[in-house]
């Protein structure tokens, strides 16, 4: 069960780190965000208060994706069937590409 | 005193991608607002803003929260003692 | 907090006021205030009034005013207090079995595809310096907005 969890998000392009997190606590840890529970605890609580988060009345939280971006990494977190997916990734942005 | 800050959000608002932008501080309390956010995003915000800022590792480096999806993201950022947060659709 | 009295008259009158009891003798014809006896008999009439005066605003103040300290407890007995705090425990028993089964409200799941959601293209960089732009030039409006102190909040009073 837990290989097909992890399997999509090990693939994931320039992830350094994973982490599937349940209510129960954590269910798969990888690279930089091995057993990090610390890490875990934030981002949930921050997925706790983004699903509070409505536009003009609308019935369900207006994003499919939450991410953290920092200069060179970023934290990107999804919910699907109770369950909490977080992936760490590298980006090297500093460049913005010109047109 | 508040014009510079009021004209500052109306600037904004002129970029035809942007339809919405709110200034909250740490408490949560709006500071100004245009469009799609309103007084009742301050306290996500300010909220979102400060557990964020506890991922950080580099105190100059502070992140940019966005919620991201199909229509467009909410990108929000502090700066000081205030969070930003801007609403824009995708192009 | 703050000045609750301030006087610039003489010690005397002061020394009288701070010995007199906050709430006044039921009975005021029965004596004389100790410091009519002490001023000598040619005072002037107004000296009279300042003292009625002051001695209508003690009386008021101490009919407003509510002192903690002083307030008699109502005494329980042992039986009731313990009986009071059997129930109050219960009450609370009670109530805390009922809150332990009320579970957080659940997740709502924002896709059906998770690791495609998360492998999609980051949010631009230069989206990223944009608002970055807008929050800087906010900062810099918002320290504007000072307080502009006209006058002095605290001023004293003065009893001529």
């Amino acid at each position: 069960m837990t290989t097909a969890l992890t399997q999509g998000l090990e693939r994931i392009p320039d992830q350094i780190g994973y982490l599937v997190i349940s209510e129960d606590g954590v269910l798969a840890s990888a690279g930089e965000l091995e057993n990090d529970e610390r890490t875990a605890g934030v981002i949930m609580q921050m997925v706790q208060t983004a699903c509070k988060f409505r536009l003009h009345g609308t019935a369900d939280p207006p994003f499919k994706r939450l991410s953290v971006m920092f200069e060179d990494h970023a934290y990107l977190v999804t919910v699907s069937g109770q369950k909490v997916f977080v992936v760490k990734r590298q980006s090297n942005q500093r460049e913005p590409i010109s047109v | 005193m508040e014009s510079t800050l009021e004209q500052h959000l109306d600037d904004t608002m002129k970029n035809p991608a942007i339809v919405g932008v709110l200034c909250t501080d740490q408490q949560g309390h709006n500071l100004g607002c245009r469009g799609s956010l309103s007084d009742e995003h301050g306290g996500v915000v300010s909220v979102l803003a400060r557990q964020a800022a506890s991922l950080m590792r580099d105190p100059t480096d502070t992140p940019t929260v966005c919620l991201e999806s199909d229509s467009g993201n909410i990108l929000m950022k502090t700066h000081g003692s205030i969070t930003v947060a801007v609403h824009k659709m995708a192009s | 907090m703050g000045c609750c009295y301030s006087s610039e008259t003489e010690t005397t009158e002061q020394d009288r006021d701070e010995r007199k009891p906050l709430i006044p003798h039921p009975n005021p014809d029965s004596k004389p205030i100790n410091g009519a006896e002490r001023n000598p008999a040619n005072l002037p009439s107004t000296r009279t009034d300042e003292q009625a005066l002051l001695t209508s605003i003690l009386t008021k103040t101490a009919l407003n005013i509510i002192d903690v300290s002083a307030a008699d407890s109502q005494g329980m007995e042992q039986h009731e207090y313990m009986d009071k705090a059997r129930q109050y425990s219960t009450k609370l028993a009670v109530l805390s079995n009922t809150l332990s089964q009320k579970k957080p409200a659940p997740l709502p799941s924002l896709t059906t595809q998770p690791h495609q959601v998360l492998a999609s293209d980051l949010v631009p960089y230069s989206d990223m310096q944009q608002v970055s732009k807008i929050a800087a030039y906010a900062y810099s409006a918002i320290s504007q907005i000072k307080v502009d102190a006209k006058e002095e909040l605290v001023v004293q009073f003065a009893i001529p």
